[in-house]
């Protein structure tokens, strides 16, 4: 069973054995409205908690994607690059963003719940 | 710091902002005002609606003037680069604001009215004060200049807006564009206008704000008629070559250089005897520094306004002023100043978040305009 964290910049992490899947929050994809475009990072390369990584842009505006915990990019979810509105089809699943490696394990603590991430986005509707 | 005078910004409500929320509009403060950004089909099937049927636009931040007194049209004569001799009693023109060193105060469209003494002003709503003080300085008091907010204006845009609005007025049918009417509609008077700001056929209204929402609510009666918002009414324009105030003009911007030369009446250009006249005459004698182009870039990441524009020399030679989606060619699309000496390009360089992307420089409209000719 894999555990799901969430960030306050609204992207989530499925943990499962040290890999971890990223992707933004249907939320997120919500407020962003028609996604357009998506800039995901190379393969291979390493990042730093909190590093922005990504960028989605939609019809509006782009924003930058802040990955949720230190690793290296094992796989990019390389369909987005023709068909990116997947991102607002289905944000928790096959509009995934990139696979990681979980360097730091413990940095999840410092992550959201599902349940304390509902509130935050609950707190602002 | 700026988040504290932000917060003493006042943000006003147009008439049909109750109406909006209800329509679950997602609402954003725009040009002083909370206006629509979207509502829940989003901006790209807005977009895409209003190019195949017609769409409902709030546009009531805009200032609606009228300027009554005798001989206003030459006094406005003085302000403005046209010829009202060839604008006909009940036509449309769009025209600008501008300084005496040749920039854009603001553009507008200029209604002749079939009142000789009595002309109608349509501005951009983040300019209606500062174009009220031009108007007071180079009017003298014999005209009265009224800002009507006791007026809303939906714009109702698409190929389908004439046969919608035909069913609740049916006059309108034989309306030319950049023409405009009065019209007794049940017991309040509404102005309309075939103009817009989409590259589409359409009108806008002028309402007494009391009537907007039950005018609204009829319009909507229309199978073919839908609700949408600002961001549809900003790629919508991008895609028409329609500049933004503030964006693509500004007081730094001459009309050659936006490429609005068409809007000049040629012999008062000759005769350069408007404010601002002197210096455009000389810029076109002299030439432009820069001048607006279209841009395609490669692949599918947008360059918004102020994307620097590189050679392939890597010499900077200029800024994107709008840029996005296009919804419609489903490519990025943008418009921006390019220095006129390098005015020959055919490829440039658009520098997105450190990326050169290949470009190609096109001219403007990306998308031709699809206004009403009337047959005879």
């Amino acid at each position: 069973m894999a555990d799901i964290f969430y960030t306050k910049d609204h992207e989530w992490i499925k943990v499962d054995n040290g890999e971890g899947v990223v992707g933004i929050t249907a939320y997120a994809s919500e407020q962003l409205g028609d996604i357009v475009f998506v800039e995901l990072p190379q393969k291979g390369m390493s990042f730093d908690q909190g590093k922005d990584v990504a960028v989605i842009e939609s019809v509006k505006a782009a924003s930058e994607i802040y990955t949720p915990a230190t690793g290296e990019i094992l796989e990019i979810n390389s369909s987005l690059e023709e068909r990116p509105e997947v991102v607002n089809n289905d944000p928790l699943g096959s509009g995934w963003l990139y696979k990681m490696r979980v360097l730091k394990p413990e940095e999840l603590k410092s992550l959201m719940s599902e349940e304390d991430y509902n509130k935050l986005i609950g707190a602002k509707s | 710091m700026s988040e504290l005078l932000n917060e003493n910004i006042y943000v006003e409500k147009t008439s049909l902002f109750d109406f909006h929320n209800k329509m679950n509009a997602k609402m954003v403060s725009f040009g002083g005002y909370y206006l629509p950004i979207n509502y829940a089909g989003g901006i790209i099937s807005e977009h895409k609606h209003t190019r195949s049927k017609a769409s409902i636009f709030d546009v009531s931040h805009m200032g609606q003037i009228e300027i009554n007194g005798p001989f206003v049209m030459e006094a406005m004569e003085k302000i403005l680069p046209i010829s009202f001799s060839k604008v006909l009693p009940g036509k449309i023109k769009y025209t600008q604001f501008i300084n005496s060193e040749g920039r854009i105060i603001d553009d507008l469209m200029i209604h002749r009215t079939n009142n000789e003494n009595s002309v109608w002003l349509v501005v951009n709503a983040a300019c209606k004060e500062k174009d009220m003080r031009h108007l007071k300085k180079n009017l003298n008091k014999n005209f009265t200049i009224n800002l009507r907010d006791d007026l809303s204006l939906i714009a109702l845009q698409g190929p389908k807006s004439e046969l919608a609005l035909s069913r609740v007025i049916p006059c309108i049918s034989s309306m030319e564009f950049m023409s405009s009417i009065w019209v007794n509609y049940k017991n309040y008077k509404v102005l309309i206008s075939r103009c817009g700001y989409t590259g589409e056929d359409g009108f806008e209204i002028s309402i007494p704000n009391k009537n907007v929402t039950s005018f609204t609510e009829i319009l909507l009666k229309n199978p073919e008629v839908k609700l949408a918002g600002l961001g549809a009414r900003d790629s919508l324009r991008l895609e028409a070559g329609l500049c933004l105030y503030g964006h693509d003009i500004s007081q730094e911007i001459t009309p050659l250089e936006a490429g609005l030369k068409w809007s000049l009446d040629k012999e008062r250009l000759n005769n350069a005897d408007f404010i601002g006249g002197y210096a455009i005459k000389d810029e076109l004698i002299n030439g432009s520094k820069r001048n607006l182009l279209g841009f395609l870039p490669k692949g599918r990441a947008p360059a918004r306004e102020g994307t620097l524009i590189y050679d392939s020399q890597d010499n900077l030679i200029g800024e994107v002023t709008s840029g996005g989606f296009s919804p419609s060619l489903s490519i990025p699309i943008s418009m921006g100043y390019i220095n006129s000496s390098l005015l020959d390009q055919k490829e440039v360089f658009l520098d997105v978040r450190g990326k050169k992307i290949p470009t190609e420089v096109v001219r403007l409209p990306f998308l031709s305009h699809n206004y009403f000719k009337k047959v005879n």
